[in-house]
This record gives C-alpha cells, structure tokens and sequence, in this order.
C-alpha cells in the first residue's frame, strides 16, 4: 500500500512539474493574446491599465478604484518603491508590462528619463502646475511635494530640557550629541536630498565642512529615508532629519510625541511624480490616468490614506494636519543641478565623513 | 629513479582505471531509461532557472554599451566602502555561522537523546524563527534593547543603549538561522543507528567519551553542513540589516541599495557576483576539506528506539542552555501578536482589536495567493530535492558536479539578485514568464531546493547503499529503487524539506517583490507595505496569522508523518 502511496505522489509531482515545464511555453502565448484585441478601438469601457505605484498601499489602491470608478477604465496597482519600480521598468523593457508610474520622487523620474524608459506626455491638465514641478517636456509632471525638515521626539527633548531645533545650526547643539538620525546618502534619495539643499543654501564647501561637523552628532545612518522619522517616534533618537509627511504620518499612527520643525534658513523639498512608461501596453488609458491623477479631486485623495504631502495643484487644498508647515521658508531646489551631481556629492560625503 | 617512475606508471593507471569506470559508468545509466531522462530532465530545470538568470545578472555586470568592460570591478574594488563591508560579511557570517550551528546541534542533541521532558516545547521554539517574516524579528529586538527598550531602559535603567549595529544584527541572524542548522542536524541525528553508541558504552565508554569518540565525529560532516548553510545565509540575508544593520553594512544589503538606492544596475550586481565567488569558493572548500570522510551509519532498518539519556549531570546543563535561548525566542515572538493588540507599538499600549479588524475588512485575497502558490510549491520542492539528492549521492554520471552546484548555487544568491536575475531572463520569449504565477512558483522552488537537496545528500550519506544495490540485484528498475527503498529512508529528511519549503515560500520577501503582479497578492509584501506605512499593529496582525497559518501546516505534515510511520512499522 506504501509503495503506492509514494508511486502515485511521485508520478504527481513529476506530472506538476511537466505542466508546468509545459506551461512556460504555453501561458505566455495564451496571455497576451487578448489584450491587442481589446485595445482596437472599442469605447473606453473596455480599456485596462496595470499601474506601478511608488505610494503608500493603501493610497495606491483607492487611487486605482476611485480611477476605475470615474473612468471605467478596469485598472490594477502594484506597488513598489521608486528605486525598485525603475529596476523594474528597466528589465522589462523589452517586454512591457505596466503602462503607468504613479508617485515616487521625480529624481527617479529624471534617471528613467535618461535612460530612455519613459514616454513624453504633456496632459492638457498639467498647463496649472507650476514650472518648476514638472518636466518641460512632459517626461514626468509633479502630483505633489515634501519638505525637508526635523522631526523630533518632543516628549524626550523636554525631558533633558532642550530646546527644538530651529535652525540648521541648532542641530550642532552639544545636547543632541548621539541623539540625530538621517538615512545614509549612498542609499537614501530623502538623504541625498539633505546634502544637495545644503549645498543650494550655503556653497559645497561650507556644506560639507557643516556636514562634517553635523557627523559628530548623528546617532546612525540607516538606510531607508523615512527610518528617522520612524525613530524620533518611537523615541529612538531626539531627532530625525527627513520629510516632514513622514513625520505627520507616523504622529497619525499614534507616535503622539512628534513635533515637526523647519529650518528658519530655508530648506529643499522633493517632488512626487506620474508618467508614462515608454511602449506602455495601455497607451490609451495611461493618458487618460496622467491627466485624472493632476485633477484636484485625484490630489486630495491622498491624504485620507495618510499621504500628507503638500500638492501641486494650486486648486487642490493640502491636508489640514500639513497646515503647520505652509510657511515653510523653501530654498530654490534645482532638480537637475542635484541629479547631475549626485555621484560626485556623494563621494564626497564619502571623504569627509569617512563613512 | 626507478621507484619514481614506478609511482608514475602507477598514477597513469589510475587515471586510466578512473576513466574507464567512468565510461562504464556512463554506459550503465544509458542502458536505464529512466534514470537517464530524470538526469537530462533535472539539468534542464536547473540550467533554465538558476544558470540561465545568474547568467544574465553576470552578463549586466560586465556589459555597458554593449561591449565587453571590467570598468564596475576596478570601481568597486577601489571603493573604500565596498572593503569595510567585505570585511564586515565575512565576520559576520563566521561569527553568526559558528553560534548558530552550535545552538542548533544543542538543540538537536537535546531532542534527540535526551530526556528532558520538553522535547515538543524545544522542538516549537526552534522552528519559531523561520515561520515568521524577518523584520518582525528586528522590530521585536528593537522594542526589547532599543533606547526605549522595555529590557534595557525598563528593566534595566540602562540609558543610550544601541541596538544598532554588529551586536544586534549577531542577535537577530543567530536566532534566524539556527533553527536551519538543528533541522540539518536533527535529521541526522535521527537517521543514526543507537546500536554504534550502545556497543562504545557497553565496552565501557562514558557517555561523554562516547559522545566525543562516536558521535561527535560521525556529525563531522553534518556539522560542517550546518555551518556552510548557516554562513551562506547569514551572508545573503538581506532583511535583518537593513532593519537593525545600523551603519554595519553587509554585501545583501549593498546590492539592493546599489541597484535600487543608486540606480546603478551595473554596479549591484557587480558586487552580487563578487558575493556569489564568495559563497561558491566557500562550497568548494567545505567539499574538498569535509566530504572526503564519509561516514555511513545504518546499514539496514536501526535495530530499535535510541534509549534517551537520563542522567542529571548530563540532561540539566543542556536544558538550562535550551530553556534559556527558549525564553529569549519566546520574548522575541511574544511580541508578535501583542504587538497586534496594543493601539500603537511602543507609544500608546492600550488594548484594541482595530488592526485585526482592519486586516479582515482588507480580504482574504493575500492569505489565499500566498496559501496557494506555497502550496504548489511545496511537493515540488520536496520531490525535485529528493530526486536530486538520490542522483548526487548515489548515481555517478557525468554532469554530476554540475547537479549537485546548480542545486545548491541559489542559497547563495541574495533574493534580490534572484529576482532581478529572474526579469532579466524571462522577460523575453521563449521564456516569457513575468507576471505569470508560475515566476512566483519557480523562484520560490528555487529558493527552498538547496536546503532540501542538502539535508537529502546528508541523510543519504549515512545509509549504506547496500540496500539499494540488493534491490537493484534482485530486478528493481531505478524508480522502484527510489520510490520504495531511497525516499522512505530518507523520509525525515523528506518531510523536513518540505516544512521548510512550505515555510519559507511563505514568508519570502525579497526575491518576489519583483515578481509580484497585479494579479497576485501576496502577504509578506503586504506586511512590509503596512510597516512601511507605520502600522507596526497591522503588521503584527498579519504576521500572527501568517504564524498560525505555517504552524498549522507544519502540525498537519508532522501528523501524517507519525500516521506514516505507524502503517510501516504494521506492515514490517
């Protein structure tokens, strides 16, 4: 009986595995059949959309559902963050799968560009945004911004009676000697984006020679941007360099003792951005989704899914709980200045540090 | 003079002898079809989805513009960085490999020949770490010996304490890890015959000279096994230091943040192939040093049960070490599903049920995709490891080096580089397989073979192939070897890989978040996507169903594994 028992399981598995030996020639040929059909020409009820998204999960699904909702568009969502959707995109190339890229940092954008792995499209509905956040081009359009700033512990710096930070200067304050994180530049655009604001406001050398300075102070570099954020609330460390959503975000979830503050000199930002992946299969409904995502309804669905960037639609309201930071004193970030230069500020991080 | 061209006549001869039984051996498998096919078929399978993606990451490495360049090493090489977190790597996958193996063999010991009473209890916390996704384990450390931790700042007043950082990642990788060396070494320990260490003990051996004249030595090779596993993990784990690394980098985690941080494809899996050197010359020297003793240990069915060691010298200073890693896994895990019942994680610890709720109200979908590709992966994993085990250890044909590499070379290869190993081959046809299930299927197969072909080759190492050979004699073909004397002497290490298997395709993370397609949705991803978003509860509601769920599976295999054993045990 025990024999037949292993007989029949190993006639089982070795007959799974010829199926699906079989179906790595077959599926595929079967799969994209369907979809060329359904593009020609047929009314917009017809039309699918597969989306890489660089949101939050929660955020990017609503989006997806709100979109299909509106346009009938039948639209799915895979989410990612920005570096590994432009991995993605880059080895798919040659086959490609999802014809949008919804949210993630613009510099991820800028590299797609480069390396030719986006479509240029200038919606009729980007005309509203602002210059400076989208690409003149129409490679990539800005749906929303973050600032740069401190998110500290407040509970923990009232504790050992220290002021909140006001000023990039007051970071050097002996007291916070062990007590600052920021996520290492070398892996961490958020942390990049701290080193190319520095060099903005002052000039290379004094950025660096503050940097340097600023070494002394840090607690550690991990290696996620919002990870500060995340451990000034858990009480981890005092202060937590890093976007300042991110801090609203982790203060909604109940991390009751953050206090959010911006730097009085003047501080960069990031831009999140939407676009078309160059040979999108849905060419048609990516179109359609880029010009639904800059509407103003689009902008503020984020924030019921605890995005709490500021948007770039002038119409669109910004979150209430981001209200604090209007007045942020912004510096003039230049994109293409901080993506040229990456590499090379970076290294140099490298030296003086010597991390 | 002459003595020495004596002696090189000699070597001539051997070579020559050596070739011709190779050629006889050749000869003998063409004339059975059934083992030829199962070799031709297994060589496909591995050359198609381990060499071919490796290859295409190696290719990435040395390509730019289409020519030919060895620019990305010389860059990496000379980048001071990259040396300190060669270093790094290197101390820690010999540091975590040597603590992990020797808690495991304790372990090991402890269930299998002594009588301390919780052998059950042991036997649940030493698989604990494995059924759980890993950066809840890091999160775990976090809350116990962070500067807030509830041990340190709590308990022990201790301010600043850092987490971060060589220690801790020690920590959290031994209690990752070393429940894969006690299954290695269980299932050795199990398979060895009491009748070689009764005879020591009945010429008058102590039970510790016995444990260091005959046991000891005959786990040599189970041993090293253990470690090798262990270093090769510890070195491609990924998701511990990126959580708890702090500023200690290690090559996994490089990898991913050259290629995803830095945008620079090129430069990730330039220094994926210089990790993946470095697990494949540590293969090469485990084999040349340990696998030239081997040691075989039951030479028929064992003559009866081992009787368990009872004497208190020996069984007390073994349980206290056991129940004292116990407690410490136990504290870690405890966390888990409270994690799931306090209203914020570290902050506010009132009681709610809102994050299970919110888990239910999202759907079932994840739990029944992850449930469903696991469990189409699993048999095959299992059989395929068999299968592959039996040809290494038992058949000799030529291709046989490259099997037994192929089988073991994707333990070594960080998730990551396997998953962008994976789009870059199978994106284009004839093998269009991205957004399919079947990628998601094959890469976590892939995954779990080599601990399965190991644990396979080291069980089969101990039984004499005698049995088979009488078998074969008496008019058996190849599968009815296989079937009827091969796997059921094997069948705890049958039954292990498939535990781990099962476990480990359902909590992987790394290797299929390039992988994933709308289509699929998978639980492990969802719970980074929700420790991402900061809900550390939804997290952790997550991460205790996916918990019960492998542990249900895990009783249900154990529980068919006794009923098995039973009906063979009637029948004999």
């Amino acid at each position: 009986m025990r024999k037949f028992k292993f007989l029949s399981l190993v006639l089982v598995a070795i007959l799974c595995m010829t199926i699906f030996a079989g179906c790595s020639s077959s599926e595929p040929k079967s799969e994209p059949a369907p979809e060329p059909a359904e593009k020609a020409e047929e009314p917009k009820k017809d039309l699918s959309l597969t989306i890489y998204a660089g949101l939050m999960e929660d955020h990017a699904q609503a989006a997806a559902k709100e979109f299909e909702k509106e346009t009938g568009v039948k639209t799915s969502v895979v989410r990612m963050s920005g570096g590994e959707i432009l991995t993605r995109i880059e080895a798919e190339k040659e086959n490609t799968k999802a014809s949008v890229w919804y949210g993630g940092p613009a510099d991820t954008f800028i590299a797609a560009k480069e390396k030719g792995l986006l479509e240029a499209y200038v919606s009729p509905n980007a005309a509203k945004i602002p210059e400076q956040f989208k690409d003149p081009e129409g490679y990539w359009t800005g749906i929303y911004k973050g600032y740069l700033g401190f998110v500290c512990n407040g509970k923990l710096l009232k504790e050992k009676n220290i002021e909140i930070p006001k000023t990039w200067e007051d970071l050097l304050n002996p007291a916070l000697k062990g007590q600052i994180v920021v996520a290492n530049p070398a892996s961490s655009g958020t942390a990049y984006t701290l080193i190319a604001t520095l060099v903005q406001l002052w000039d290379e050398d004094r950025a660096m020679d503050y940097l340097k300075k600023l070494d002394e102070q840090i607690r550690q570099y991990p290696k996620t941007g919002s990870a500060p954020a995340q451990m000034a609330g858990m009480g981890e460390a005092m202060v937590g360099i890093c976007f300042m959503h991110d801090g609203i975000k982790y203060y909604e979830e109940g991390y009751t003792d953050i206090v959010l503050s911006a730097p009085e000199e003047g501080t960069g930002y990031e831009i999140g951005a939407v676009g078309i992946i160059k040979n999108a299969p849905d060419l048609e409904a990516a179109k359609i989704f880029v010009d639904w995502a800059l509407t103003k309804e689009a902008q503020e669905l984020g924030q019921q899914y605890g995005s709490y960037q500021f948007l770039t639609n002038p119409d669109a309201n910004p979150p209430k709980q981001a209200e604090q930071l209007k007045d942020t004193k912004l510096i003039d970030y230049d994109m293409e200045f901080a993506g040229k230069n990456r590499a090379r500020l970076v290294e140099k991080w490298h030296e003086v540090t010597n991390k | 003079m002459h003595f020495l061209k004596r002696q090189k006549g000699c070597k001539s001869m051997v070579v020559r002898t050596k070739l011709l039984s190779d050629f006889k051996d050749m000869k003998k498998i063409l004339r059975d079809p059934i083992l030829l096919t199962t070799i031709i078929f297994v060589i496909i399978i591995l050359l198609t989805f381990i060499i071919y993606p490796l290859y295409s990451v190696l290719n990435e490495s040395f390509v730019e513009n289409g020519r030919f360049t060895t620019s990305s090493y010389i860059r990496i090489f000379s980048n001071r960085d990259f040396q300190n977190t060669l270093k790094n790597t290197l101390i820690l996958g010999v540091v975590v490999g040597v603590l992990s193996t020797a808690i495991g063999f304790i372990f090991a010991y402890a269930n299998v020949y002594l009588d301390t009473g919780l052998a059950k209890l042991f036997d649940i916390v030493s698989i604990l770490p494995i059924v759980s996704p890993p950066f809840v384990l890091g999160l775990s450390a976090i809350l116990l010996f962070g500067q807030q931790g509830i041990i340190t700042k709590r308990l022990l007043g201790i301010q600043n304490a850092n987490i971060y950082g060589f220690k801790g990642l020690v920590m959290v990788q031994v209690m990752t890890f070393f429940p894969v060396a006690y299954l290695v070494l269980k299932g050795l320990l199990l398979n060895m015959d009491p009748a070689l260490e009764e005879a020591s003990r009945n010429m008058g051996a102590s039970t510790s000279k016995t444990f260091l004249k005959v046991t000891l030595p005959l786990m040599t090779p189970g041993i090293a096994n253990a470690f090798l596993l262990v270093f090769i993990e510890a070195v491609a784990d990924f998701a511990n230091p990126m959580l708890i690394g702090g500023n200690y980098s290690t090559l996994a985690t490089q990898i991913y943040l050259q290629a995803i941080g830095n945008y620079d494809m090129q430069g990730g899996s330039t220094i994926a192939v210089i990790l993946l050197s470095l697990s494949i010359l540590l293969f090469v020297v485990e084999k040349y040093l340990v696998e030239k003793r081997s040691y075989i240990t039951v030479t028929g069915k064992s003559s009866r049960k081992r009787e368990l060691i009872t004497d208190h010298r020996i069984v007390l200073p073994i349980k206290f070490i056991c129940l004292g890693v116990t407690i410490f896994v136990i504290s870690f895990y405890i966390l888990v599903p409270i994690g799931g019942l306090f209203k914020t994680w570290g902050v506010n610890f009132s009681l709610t049920l809102n994050h299970f709720k919110y888990v239910f109200n999202i759907g079932l979908k994840p739990f029944t995709d992850t449930i469903f590709l696991s469990a189409v992966a699993t048999p095959i994993t299992g059989i395929l490891s068999m299968i592959i085990a039996f040809l290494i250890q038992r058949k000799k044909f030529i291709g046989r080096s490259f099997v037994e590499f192929a089988s073991l070379l994707a333990m070594a290869v960080p998730g990551t580089v396997l998953g962008i190993g994976y789009i870059l081959a199978y994106n284009t046809k004839p093998l269009l397989l991205t957004g399919t299930a079947a990628i998601i299927i094959i890469a976590f197969i892939m995954r779990s073979l080599p601990v399965g072909v190991r644990s396979g080759v080291a069980a089969l190492a101990q039984i004499d192939p005698s049995i088979e050979e009488a078998a074969q004699d008496l008019g058996a073909n190849t599968f009815q070897v296989f079937t009827s004397i091969t796997l059921p002497l094997i069948r705890p290490a049958f039954f292990s890989g498939l535990v781990y298997s099962f476990v480990r395709s359902m909590t992987a993370v790394s290797a299929v978040i390039f992988l994933i397609s709308a289509r699929h949705n998978l639980l492990t991803t969802q719970i980074m996507a929700q420790a991402d978003a900061g809900r550390f509860g939804v997290a952790c509601a997550y991460s205790t169903i996916l918990i019960f769920i492998v542990y249900a599976a895990v009783y249900i295999m154990n529980f068919a594994l006794t009923k098995m054993q039973v009906g063979q045990q009637e029948i004999i």
